[in-house]
Formats: structure tokens, C-alpha cells, sequence
């Protein structure tokens, strides 16, 4: 484009020439300095000084045949005859930002088709990179969620069983081996309960109910009693009537998953104190609390405070997504080596106000 | 006393007024009393001539340099005219003037025919 100008401004020169050679024979019955609205000229002699001159700024390079400044582009030409004394002719004309703009234009149009092309091959290459990894994932969820639907069968049957036989007449002995099985059966029920919500029933439509709370904890107490036997934890009930507006099995995870944890991580002969009042509830435990620092991790999935615990870290997750699902509020409060107590507090409108 | 002081005045500027003009007078004499003579015969004008050698040497400097050294020693070689101008006329003869005259001489032509006064 640049270049495209100077061809231009070359033959304007050309032009001015003639008009000086034409000039000159008819000099001095005509003296009007030829004038062109395309371009300002000027004619400097041999020893550099002005003859005449239409630029607009009179500062000169001798020392350059084509240059911009100020917007104005510069081309010079000698004269080989010198026609009214001009050695040096100067054509001047206003910088044309047109050029300039459409490069601009070009460029952008053609980055941008050549971002897009990237683009659409990067996202088949990745998608091509990903297929493997994706099936595989696929495989993984679909093992993971037959495997979880095939447990269910077997360990309801363990505890089916297990519930329905007459300790009077077994041995201490066996009674003893028997709340074994059955602590262990309730173990992989309830990992089976945390896996089956993650994998499948998450996503299922809630089906909100009013829930007695009063009576699905008492309820859930009863069923850890065995497996908090089992570590002589005992439970402290300080429960008022409350309701709540919300889908029946998901609030059971939230109370199984706590007092599960509230078992789990406390110390042998330690108890657990479950207060429900009307609008919140709170377990607190005699455990082995959490550090400071990492209380705000508890709801991160696979956060495990200890190793020689079972478990996959997935229970307060569980917690957390429907407490965040039903926007209750839940808060942590611990203290290392003394306890943790977690509070649910439920919003206006979710608890019966009768 | 003003009018007095005023008359003085005018008396001096009239004076210096007179003898600038006597000094440009005898400037312009040199060439008025041995350029003028000769070539107001001949068919080219010296404003013809003067355009030739702006056409052949550009600058001041260089324009008046040349044509006194054509003027002190006139040769075939070193005229401007056209062939057929030296044919006819031949080349003229070495000047008889002085270097001071000689510049003076040329100054007046290059200010009289000087085409930035005249350009518009």
C-alpha cells in the first residue's frame, strides 16, 4: 500500500516537471506556479534554497526520496534540466489512512478465520484424545452403578435376617458374633446408601413431604445403636416436635451421614448429643475434632480427617449438596481432642410454623 | 524647535535616500553601460540568456561563477547558446571589465531577472 504511493507520488513528479518545463519557455509571460488540488509541491536549486514552494511545512530532507511525517507522505525527484533554476522537486501529499485500515481489516478478518479453523481442529483432535478416557469413564460409572444396585439385594437380605432371629435363645457367644454381622451389613448398607445417591438417585425429582424429625431421628438412633454399642458411645436426646418440608430419603442422608460420623470419628466410651428444636437440630460429639484450619474442607468430597477410619469421604458431601439443594444453613464447630458439633438450621418456610 | 528637529530629519533621510539611489545607479551602471548596448541588437534577450544558464547551473552561486568565467574567457565549449547562435554570432569577446565590475555587473542581471521575485 505504502509502496502503492510512491508510484503515485512518482507520477505526479513526472507531472509537475512537465508543468515546469512548460513554465519555463513561456517564463516571464506566464509566472503562475503550476498548482495541482492532488498534491503541494515545492522547487529547491542546487544550493538548496527555495525557489517556490505550495508544502505545508517547510522543513525539507534532502537526504530522503520517500518518507512519511505528520501525516503527509514526502517524494523527491531531481531534475535533470533544471527549469526555473529546480534541482530538487518536492510532491507532498496527506497520508491516506485508508490503506492502514484495510490492512487492519485484513488482518482481523484473517485471524479470526484462522482462530476459527484452530479452533474447530483443536476441539476434533481433543474430542479424538478424549474418546478413550471418556469411555473409559463411562465403563467405570456404569461398574460402579451395577455394582451398587447388585449390593443391595445380598446385604438387605443380611440385615432382613439378622433382624429376624431370637437372641433369647443364642448364646452370649453368638449374640456377640451376630451384632458383629450386623454392624458390619449396616456399614456396607449405609456406604451403599451414600454411593446409590451419588451415582443415581441425585439426579432423580425430589419428592418433598413434611418429615416429623423427631421421630426419623429417633428412628435413625435406634438403627446405629448397635455399631455406637460397638465403640460404647451413647446417645444423649434432647428432642422437641419439628417438621420439615423436604424429600424424606435425602434429609435421612443428611442424618444418617452425621451421626455415622459422629461414630465414627469419636473415641471409645465418648457420647453423642442430638438437640432438635423447632427450627435447627444439632449433633454434637465427644470426638476427635477437627484442626481449625481444616474445618472449611469437611464438605470437599474425599476429605478424610482420619486414615484408620473407613470410608470414602463422601458423606458430608452428600450433607452439603442437599443442605445447599434446599438452602438450609449448616455451620461446623470444632475443637481438636474434644468434639465436633454441626448445626442444621432450617430456613422460614421449610418448617411448619403451626 | 520640533520643526526644526523634523526639517533636519527629513533633510538627512532625503539625503541618505539620494545617495543610495547614486550607489544603485552606479551599480546597475556597469551593466546598464556594457551589458545593455551590444545585446539589445541581437535577437536573443538577455532575460532568453538568463533563463538558459538558470536552466544549465540552478543556483545563485553557481549561475553567477559560470558566466564569469564564461565572460572573462568565452569559449565554444563553455557557451550556453545554441549551435546555430554560435554560428551566426559566434562567441563574444573577453570582457574588458574589472573582477568588482564584472560582479557588479552580474549581480544586477541575477536581480533583475530572478524568477522568486516573480513566481506566484
Amino acid at each position: 500500500m505504502y509502496s502503492n504511493q510512491r508510484t503515485t507520488l512518482s507520477n505526479y513528479a513526472h507531472e509537475q516537471i512537465q508543468q515546469l518545463r512548460r513554465l519555463h519557455r513561456d517564463f516571464p509571460q506566464k509566472t503562475d506556479y503550476p498548482r495541482n488540488p492532488e498534491f503541494r509541491s515545492a522547487i529547491y536549486d542546487i544550493e538548496r534554497s527555495k525557489i517556490f514552494s505550495t508544502l505545508k511545512n517547510q522543513n525539507i530532507y534532502f537526504n530522503k526520496a520517500f518518507y512519511r511525517k505528520n501525516g503527509m507522505i514526502r517524494f523527491m525527484m531531481y531534475l535533470d534540466d533544471y527549469y526555473l533554476g529546480a534541482k530538487y522537486l518536492f510532491i507532498e501529499i496527506d497520508e491516506d489512512k485508508e490503506w492502514y485500515s484495510r490492512v487492519m481489516m485484513e488482518i482481523f478478518t484473517l485471524g479470526t478465520i484462522i482462530l476459527i479453523v484452530f479452533a474447530i481442529f483443536g476441539l476434533f483432535f481433543v474430542n479424538l484424545f478424549l474418546r478413550p478416557m471418556k469411555n473409559s469413564m463411562v465403563l467405570l460409572d456404569d461398574f460402579i452403578k451395577d455394582t451398587t444396585h447388585e449390593l443391595n439385594t445380598p446385604i438387605s437380605a443380611i440385615l432382613a435376617n439378622v433382624e429376624m432371629m431370637d437372641l433369647t435363645v443364642m448364646e452370649e457367644k453368638n449374640r456377640k458374633k451376630l451384632a458383629r454381622i450386623n454392624i458390619a451389613a449396616k456399614t456396607v448398607s449405609h456406604l451403599y446408601q451414600d454411593l446409590t445417591y451419588l451415582t443415581l438417585d441425585h439426579n432423580r425429582q425430589s419428592k418433598d413431604e413434611w418429615i416429623d424429625l423427631k421421630r426419623l431421628i429417633e428412628d435413625r438412633v435406634e438403627y446405629f445403636a448397635i455399631l455406637a454399642g460397638s465403640k460404647k458411645v451413647t446417645f444423649d436426646l434432647d428432642l422437641n416436635y419439628s417438621t420439615i418440608f423436604i424429600d424424606g430419603i435425602k434429609i435421612a442422608r443428611v442424618i444418617d451421614n452425621l451421626i455415622s460420623n459422629a461414630i465414627k470419628y469419636n473415641k471409645r466410651g465418648g457420647s453423642i448429643k442430638i438437640t432438635l428444636r423447632k427450627d435447627y437440630f444439632i449433633i454434637k460429639d465427644s470426638g476427635i475434632g477437627i484442626e481449625a484450619e481444616k474445618v472449611n474442607d469437611v464438605f470437599e468430597r474425599y476429605t478424610r480427617f482420619n486414615s484408620s477410619e473407613g470410608g470414602f469421604g463422601i458423606g458430608l458431601n452428600i450433607v452439603k449438596s442437599i443442605i445447599d439443594e434446599y438452602s438450609l444453613k449448616i455451620s461446623v464447630d470444632s475443637v481438636l481432642k474434644e468434639g465436633t458439633s454441626i448445626r442444621v438450621d432450617f430456613l422460614k418456610g421449610t418448617v411448619d410454623d403451626k | 524647535m520640533i520643526s526644526k528637529l523634523v526639517l533636519v530629519l527629513l533633510l538627512t533621510l532625503s539625503l541618505t535616500g539620494k545617495e543610495f539611489k547614486k550607489k544603485v545607479d552606479k551599480k546597475h551602471n556597469v551593466y546598464n553601460q556594457h551589458c545593455l548596448p551590444c545585446h539589445k541588437h541581437l535577437p536573443y534577450s538577455l532575460e532568453k540568456i538568463y533563463m538558459l544558464y538558470l536552466k544549465t547551473f540552478s543556483g545563485e552561486l553557481t549561475f553567477k561563477a559560470s558566466l564569469k568565467a564564461f565572460l572573462k574567457e568565452p569559449l565554444e565549449e563553455t557557451s550556453v547558446m545554441p549551435d546555430e547562435w554560435i554560428e551566426n554570432f559566434s562567441v563574444k569577446e573577453k570582457t574588458i571589465l574589472s573582477d568588482k565590475e564584472l560582479d557588479e555587473a552580474i549581480d544586477t542581471y541575477w536581480e533583475l531577472y530572478d524568477v522568486r521575485n516573480k513566481l506566484h
